[in-house]
């Protein structure tokens, strides 16, 4: 079930960076957010795969789409096509950082320490979720309130300058 | 008795497993014959309301007409066979899969709902619900899938490549987005009512008093949202017929046509089921809190529960058709609103509502606890 997700998830969000259609590459990436709602579910979290699907694949993704859609008659130049050097040069860069990040993760202390076993096997629900948001991450959770508060009303000016 | 068989290796328990799989068959097969159903409903109750006398030429063995069903079949026999044109103009892949992205999210909704009481039978108990209570999952389950069912309109709108169909998908997606907002607020409150998001104890919590009475507003908001989400009029935008030819829909033909209109009646089903399940005590029968309990004491342990659990079954049935004929009603009583009245309807009006009703509630438990 794992490997299934997971291939879900990576093979998405590859086929997203393959598209040259914009809407169709909207499309991959509600799989990709999709294949990850699965992984919560292995984790036995449904209630952040239930978000997972509500926030990302439903509304984050049509937001994108939709913003695809206004500026479809909007036609962006082609960009230049990369020069050889360019893409050996590119593919080697990556390669490093991929082979760096790989040999971070396998010697770092936390991933020797890490249990074979999950810690709790415990049904997430909503009911722990809030204990947790409203004891342990308050200051967090105020502070993402502010930071969504304040983007709201920077939202209302924006829109009302443009009115006036 | 032995009750599991040993297949690949597996250790299967071969009652839950059966009547899994019997639940499956009976709610694909009772949601997808119902909306079949509803499509001649909708044509019967139109010409009712407009005074018409509506489909009654179909016959079937002789001189047998009966109010004109059998138009149901020679609808899905036409669309089955007629030519499936796909336009040269349009995104090809998409367009195949855009009555799938319609037609899938729409089926998976229902699975959440109990249908009627759970029972037990030897050792087992069996819930009348394909997916079992205690999921973690709950309410959020049907909110998840509803937000999917956008996808749907906008595949197909964009796959069709035309003004109108383009102007129908994204009108679709910021209505379905932004009705999304109060529908949720409203249920949140049920919730906090019921002090969980199972269903099962969202139903067993409207033991005595029904949500409809105890969250008016909240019903209200949650009906108006409903009607949003559905694509039902008053707010049909995603098809306008008389503004934007037929919208999303203008370039389908065929069987990919049928799945995109059947879905649209799935929803309709899914919501009523919501609303009977939210709002309206789901399978549960007035003055008669436990029926499966109250016949096996009248008329003993052998029919007794199987009584009980069919007048659940029925009383949830009833709810859900009560809600498809209010919904089919309303479609041909109805205008359409104008584009700028919805958004405010949305943003203004629902969403402040929903808040407020939120707050109320978070008050009155507050109050009741303190």
């Amino acid at each position: 079930m794992f490997l299934a997700f997971a291939l879900i998830t990576l093979g998405a969000a590859f086929a997203l960076f393959m598209q040259r259609n914009a809407v169709q590459a909207g499309l991959c990436m509600m799989l990709s957010f999709f294949g990850v709602a699965g992984l919560f579910l292995l984790l036995s979290n449904p209630v952040a795969a239930a978000l997972q699907v509500i926030i990302y694949s439903g509304a984050i993704t049509i937001l994108v789409l939709f913003v695809v859609m206004l500026l479809q008659s909007h036609q962006e130049e082609p960009a230049a096509r990369p020069g050889l050097v360019q893409k050996i040069l590119s593919a080697v860069l990556v390669a490093v950082l991929a082979l760096g990040a790989i040999k971070l993760v396998f010697s770092s202390s936390a991933l020797a320490n890490m249990p074979l076993e999950p810690p709790n096997k415990e049904l997430m629900t909503l009911h722990k979720l809030g204990e947790q948001l409203f004891s342990e991450h308050i200051v967090a959770l105020e502070a993402v309130g502010l930071l969504l508060l304040s983007a709201m009303v920077a939202a209302v000016i924006l829109v009302k300058k443009e009115a006036q | 008795m032995d009750y599991t068989f040993t297949f690949l290796g597996l250790d299967i328990p071969i009652i839950p497993v059966a009547w899994m799989l019997a639940k499956i068959v009976v709610v694909f097969a009772g949601v997808m014959g119902l909306s079949a159903v509803l499509t001649w409903a909708e044509r019967k109750g139109a010409a009712l309301i407009q005074d018409r006398i509506g489909p009654n030429r179909a016959k079937f063995i002789g001189n047998f007409r009966l109010f004109g069903i059998f138009h149901l079949a020679g609808d899905g026999l036409k669309l089955i066979f007629k030519e499936d044109l796909v336009p040269g103009h349009v995104s090809r892949w998409l367009f195949w899969i855009a009555p799938l992205l319609a037609f899938i999210p729409a089926m998976m909704g229902f699975a959440i709902v109990p249908f009627g009481q759970s029972f037990e039978w030897r050792d087992f108990t069996f819930h009348l619900s394909v997916i079992d209570p205690e999921n973690g999952m709950g309410m959020l389950y049907p909110l998840a899938i509803a937000a999917l069912a956008v996808y749907g309109i906008f595949t197909a709108s964009w796959a069709s490549n035309n003004k109108f169909s383009m102007l129908s998908g994204m009108r679709g997606a910021a209505h379905m987005v932004s009705y999304e907002i109060g529908l949720s607020l409203a249920v949140i409150a049920v919730f906090m009512q019921a002090g969980h998001y199972d269903p099962h104890r969202i139903i067993e919590a409207q033991t005595g008093l029904w949500n409809v009475f105890a969250q008016p507003v909240g019903f209200l908001v949650f009906l108006v949202c409903a009607f949003a989400e559905t694509n039902r009029l008053p707010f049909d935008f995603a098809e306008g017929e008389s503004e934007i030819v037929a919208g999303f829909l203008t370039e389908f033909s065929g069987m990919k046509l049928g799945f995109l209109w059947l879905s649209e009646y799935i929803h309709l089903v899914t919501i009523s089921a919501l609303m009977a399940t939210l709002y309206f005590g789901g399978w549960k029968i007035p003055f008669m809190p436990d029926p499966v309990g109250l016949l096996s004491n009248w008329l003993g342990p052998w029919i007794g529960p199987w009584l009980g659990v069919l007048l659940s079954i029925a009383a949830f049935a009833a709810k859900l058709l009560a809600f498809c004929w209010f919904f089919i009603w309303v479609r041909w009583t109805l205008p359409r609103f104008r584009y700028d009245q919805l958004m405010f309807i949305g943003w203004k009006v629902m969403l402040p509502i929903g808040f407020a009703n939120l707050l109320f509630y978070a008050w009155l438990i507050h109050r009741a606890a303190a």
